[in-house]
């Protein structure tokens, strides 16, 4: 079907909708809806699996333009979709720091997002494992700890074997992850739930001393109590003989992991499955 | 073999990271919660947080609603004819919550209702409820491609058509499965056209049978084929089924329902079967040239199908 000019004019200009005082917003393209369109259909991805979508992208709608830098198209989008209260927001994964990406709602400071694909006692599940992982020193609530809750939770009645199974649930979806019976927060969660977090445990939640932004797993000063991020870790004290706590600059006692790498691994050909999963839980 | 077919020109399922629909239950009045129960009165809260102050990461200088509103309409809203002065910014924020809002509910592809919409999302807002939609509209186009269109004019239920053809290439992108099941239904509609837009039930079951889909008969991709042909796809609005007169026992037919015809077009379907035949659609030259009519209707404004959500 052909399509008017007129039509296709009228999307590719900013529309006469309600925008913010002196906000300059960029302008969209099909390049962009459809990089906007795929991105969705993840909850998070890697930076590298963002490139390539890019480049997908390009390569459908303009082969001949040159690929923007990831961060200025990325901030494109975003001043277009500040309007719409989300963003496209980069983090990073907390046992090894590999950059990633996610689309997140700026606007709400609750798990309502998972509330489309869960039922009432199944999001309830949820929020009791999430206590339980704000509360934990390491980060980590175990399985057992978590379905002894079951009794507690809102709605239907739940049984044990059910829940095992919502949590398995979670982990697909990508909200937690688990570790040899335990479960934490995947990359995805913490992008998504940092402001609703913070504002719902107060004085629970944990911030890293080098990047101020939600611990949930990382190593701490034994001294001074100060935590960091294992990937913070692992770039602060980068080629340090003698690594020290920022705060108190005593010994730092535990094991500085290496700082994220995306060249290395694509040469080495290992994928993040392959890896020996790094000894996160250092306290 | 089916999975060998090209991509259907049908839209794909889109998981968006948006508040979802028990968000936009009835919001509660602004009580303060005591420290005990804080954090579950966190959750609840930010369960109607689009209709209380949000804490928004941009740091929004106090948007407040006016104390005492609630969506039951308490303050009697029906009572004053004219939108009361709203702030750009608290127009913006229901702007964006019926964005997300149409965006997930198209996720499911049932036909969103204007009922729905006006119960869930948009509450006190009713009187404006047109001026917002046509707004949400507009943003759904620009930002992201999909174009907001009433699945049958006077319908009062509409569907997100997207306006970026699918290619191959992005499944391999694609953090879902798409559909599995967009095979299948493009195989029907590819027979209901060819055999003159309209088929017999056993008709289509025949083809089926061929392609090793039975309807007593679970299947590992498709699960419950008669469900999902009879069932699914028709509460999509992709088929219609419907009864033949006088028939006894009681006999159907399949056709074409209202979101294949906004979807895609009878020269695409043709393409499609073209394809699989190893073809060219011109080889059916009476199909070929209805495919050509519509087409050419369709370029004719008056006539186009779809367009933007029409006033009640």
């Amino acid at each position: 079907m052909e399509e008017g000019r007129a039509e296709r004019r009228r999307r590719t200009e900013a529309p006469r909708c309600t925008q913010g005082g002196a906000r300059r917003a960029g302008v969209m393209t099909d390049v962009h809806r459809r990089f906007l369109q795929l991105l969705m259909t993840h909850g998070v991805l890697e930076e590298q699996a963002v490139r390539h979508l890019q480049k997908h992208c390009y390569n459908v709608h303009d082969c001949t333009a040159a690929v923007e830098d990831l961060e200025d198209f990325i901030n494109n989008i975003n001043s277009v979709l500040e309007s719409l209260y989300i963003e496209i927001k980069k983090g990073a994964t907390e046992d090894d720091g590999r950059p990633v990406y996610a689309l997140v709602n700026l606007a709400t400071t609750s798990v309502s997002k998972m509330s489309s694909d869960f039922a009432e006692n199944e999001l309830d599940l949820f929020r009791k494992a999430l206590d339980l992982i704000i509360d934990s020193e390491t980060g980590f609530a175990s399985s057992t700890n978590i379905l002894n809750l079951v009794d507690q939770l809102k709605g239907k009645k739940m049984r044990k074997k059910e829940a095992e199974q919502v949590l398995q649930k979670f982990v697909q979806d990508k909200w937690l992850i688990e570790k040899e019976g335990e479960f934490t927060l995947h990359s995805r969660a913490i992008l998504e739930m940092e402001q609703y977090i913070r504002e719902t445990y107060p004085d629970a939640v944990k911030i890293c001393n080098i990047c101020h932004s939600l611990l949930i797993q990382g190593q701490s000063c034994e001294t001074c109590g100060i935590r960091m991020h294992l990937p913070c870790v692992a770039k602060y004290f980068r080629s340090s003989p003698e690594p020290r706590c920022p705060h108190c600059n005593d010994y730092w006692p535990h094991e500085i992991p290496e700082v994220f790498n995306p060249d290395k691994e694509q040469e080495a050909g290992t994928s993040k499955l392959n890896k020996k999963p790094l000894r996160s839980r250092q306290h | 073999m089916l999975s060998r077919l090209p991509p259907p020109h049908l839209l794909p399922p889109v998981t968006v990271p948006a508040t979802a629909e028990n968000m936009f239950q009835k919001p509660r009045r602004q009580d303060r919660p005591s420290s005990q129960d804080k954090r579950e009165k966190e959750w609840e809260r930010g369960a109607t947080a689009m209709e209380e102050a949000p804490s928004t990461s941009r740091g929004a200088a106090g948007f407040q609603e006016a104390p005492g509103t609630s969506s039951q309409g308490s303050r009697g809203a029906e009572a004053f004819p004219e939108v009361w002065p709203r702030s750009q910014q608290q127009l913006e924020l229901k702007v964006a919550e019926l964005v997300q809002f149409l965006l997930i509910k198209d996720q499911k592809k049932t036909p969103i209702r204007r009922a729905d919409i006006r119960k869930h999302v948009l509450g006190d807002y009713k009187n404006i409820f047109h001026d917002l939609l046509k707004m949400a509209a507009e943003r759904l186009e620009y930002v992201f491609g999909y174009k907001l269109v009433e699945l049958e004019p006077k319908s009062r239920s509409y569907i997100l058509i997207n306006t970026l053809e699918p290619v191959e290439e992005d499944a391999e992108f694609r953090g879902d499965q798409g559909t599995p099941t967009t095979g299948l239904l493009m195989s029907i509609l590819g027979l209901i056209f060819m055999k003159g837009n309209s088929v017999k039930e056993s008709e289509v079951w025949d083809f089926l049978r061929r392609l090793g889909v039975f309807p007593t008969k679970m299947h590992s991709v498709f699960g419950d084929p008669k469900k999902l042909i009879t069932q699914v796809f028709v509460r999509q609005r992709y088929l219609d089924y419907l009864r033949i007169p006088h028939t006894d026992p009681v006999e159907y037919e399949f056709q074409w329902g209202p979101r294949t015809k906004l979807e895609t077009s009878k020269m695409k379907v043709l393409k499609f079967v073209a394809k699989v035949h190893n073809q060219d659609p011109k080889d059916w030259p009476g199909q070929y040239l209805e495919a050509l009519a519509e087409e050419e209707a369709r370029a004719r404004p008056e006539t186009e199908t779809g367009g933007p959500p029409s006033s009640s």
